[in-house]
């Protein structure tokens, strides 16, 4: 029995790690669905609330932001705090805007040592790259389904 | 030198079942009483559920147990869908499923740490870490997060399965498979282990029943007790499966239980893959106030039976939630009666500790 663990041991170790080295050698683990950090689309968004009032973390708060933004009369935009955030992503879903998305921004990418920077005002979430949006409002929203199918 | 003792373990001692901490009564060696001191992890999540909405209320459900967390997920799921008096679509149901014996196989392999450090067996222990690496990583790419999922919602699941789901969901059962056996045979068939393992801590499947204990104690005490069998939910009825049971009732049938059960839930994931289907609808709408009324759920986790009950008066949040965990009778009653029937050395203890599988967090909540 002891032998053949040896063996086995052997031939596992001869096999890929499966242990990452982050950050030295690897970013952090993401897939395409990933949940990470927030993205607004300013020109969307009206400022109505829905994610901060459906935040299970009050990890939303609505601030006054300077600027034109038509479809945003009072110009009150969501600003995230992503280390209370449970990157849940109901915000993105409840959105009735479609302004949120979800990104592969994840892991040490979302921290500095400088606390202050997880509060993310709205136009810093504004300028996230759009090429790493992962979660949209589609992907999670309700389909209707009528009864019967 | 015999003599009496009274010594403090854990919460925080490599050989303590996570943050708690026990009050040991000694005779020289023989530990003759065990007091449970709890509350290192109380957090109040019942309070904190019934304090937040129906539709954001989910997202705290599952967070007392991070070894197992999608059994919590889907019972409350189940419950909320009583109380909303839903019917979520079959593939939801077939998809919680899978959910869920992924998240036990997971929780299993995690075990295997426990089991194989106490009785001082490292090597398996790795490789057990490959297997639920698979598995987390599966997790990921369906639900987008590793380890809360937060996936099964009331009405059923929160998005489309990915492109591919069949296959690769199948494929990494076979993965699986592969390297539980390689775990199986090299820790159950191991001389130390045997020897540390066979005849400790001992107790039928009727009395750990009686004692409040469900879940592998039971089944490793010889009971076919398995709420997925006697209560059936979501589509339990409609797959195959066994109920592994053990002989003896010692910690070694109780870690044998927990291999065969591994292989029990990939065969259920290999029948329920064939009913999750693209294209299918996958969820219902649930309106933003719940009816009054109650749900009632009871699943059976890596633990043993979680049961949630949540009582809604027709207002915008749970009148109130209530958890029963299966891991409180595990540490008092169980372990009490082990310590009164059997002489129980302090070197026994982490490996009865450790086959007893408890989960701290979900004592404390
Ligand atoms: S992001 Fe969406 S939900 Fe939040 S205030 Fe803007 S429009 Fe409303
Ligand atoms: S992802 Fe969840 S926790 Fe984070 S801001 Fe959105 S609603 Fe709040």
């Amino acid at each position: 029995m002891v032998l053949s663990t040896i063996v086995k041991s052997i031939e596992y170790m001869l096999k890929r790690p499966y242990t990452r080295l982050v950050p030295a050698k690897s970013r952090p683990f993401k897939t395409e669905r990933l949940r990470g950090a927030h993205l607004l689309d300013m020109s969307k968004c009206t400022g109505c609330s829905m994610c901060q009032l459906v935040c299970p973390a009050n990890a939303i708060d609505m601030v006054e932001v300077e600027g034109n933004y038509p479809q945003n009369p009072r110009r009150r935009f969501p600003r995230i705090d992503l280390h209370k955030c449970t990157y849940c992503g109901l915000c993105v879903e409840y959105c009735p805007f479609n302004a949120l998305y979800m990104t592969s921004i994840t892991g040490f990418e979302l921290y500095t040592r400088d606390k202050k920077t997880t509060l993310k005002t709205p136009l810093e979430l504004s300028k996230v790259d759009p090429s790493l949006i992962t979660v949209r409002r589609e992907m999670l929203a309700v389909k209707e389904v009528k009864p019967g199918g | 030198m015999a003599g009496s003792y009274t010594v403090y373990f854990g919460p925080q001692h490599p050989g303590a079942p996570g943050n708690i901490g026990f009050k040991l009564e000694l005779e020289g060696e023989r530990v003759v009483k065990a007091e449970l001191i709890p509350g290192f992890l109380h957090r109040g999540f019942e309070k904190m559920i019934e304090n937040r909405k129906w539709e954001n209320s989910y997202v705290l459900s599952y967070r007392f147990c991070v070894e197992d967390p999608d059994s919590l997920e889907v019972a409350y799921a189940e419950a909320l869908d009583k109380v909303f008096r839903v019917e979520p679509p079959e593939k939801a149901r077939y998809f919680r499923m899978i959910q869920a014996e992924f998240s036990r196989i997971a929780s299993h392999m995690f075990w295997v740490h426990f089991m194989a450090g106490s009785t001082g067996l490292r090597t398996p222990a790795y490789w057990a870490s490959a297997a639920r690496e698979e598995i987390l990583k599966w997790f990921a790419w369906v639900t987008g997060h590793r380890v809360y999922h937060n996936f099964s919602v009331p009405g059923g699941i929160r998005g489309e399965v990915p492109e591919g789901f069949g296959e690769r969901t199948t494929q990494l059962t076979y993965l699986v498979e592969d390297i539980v056996k390689d775990v199986e045979k090299a820790l159950l068939g191991n001389r130390v282990f045997k020897r540390r393992t066979r005849g400790v801590g001992v107790i039928k499947g009727d009395v750990a029943l009686k004692l409040g204990a469900t879940g592998p104690v039971v089944r490793g005490g010889g009971l076919k007790y398995d709420t997925r069998k006697i209560a059936p939910y979501e589509r339990y009825d409609k797959v195959s499966f066994e109920i592994p049971v053990g002989e003896v009732g010692d910690s070694y049938d109780r870690a044998l239980v927990r291999f065969r059960e591994v292989y029990e839930s990939l065969k259920i994931i290999r029948q329920a893959v064939l009913e999750v289907r693209r294209g299918e609808p996958y969820r219902v709408k649930v309106p933003l106030t719940a009816p009054p009324g109650r749900g009632y759920a009871r699943v059976e986790a890596a633990r043993g039976e979680y049961t949630v009950h949540v009582v809604s008066t027709g207002g915008r949040s749970p009148y109130r939630v209530r958890f029963k965990s299966p891991s409180l009778p595990l540490l008092t009653t169980v372990l009490n009666y082990i310590l009164e029937n059997e002489e129980v050395t302090i070197a026994d203890l982490p490996v009865i500790f450790a086959s007893l599988d408890p989960c701290a967090p979900d004592i404390d909540r």
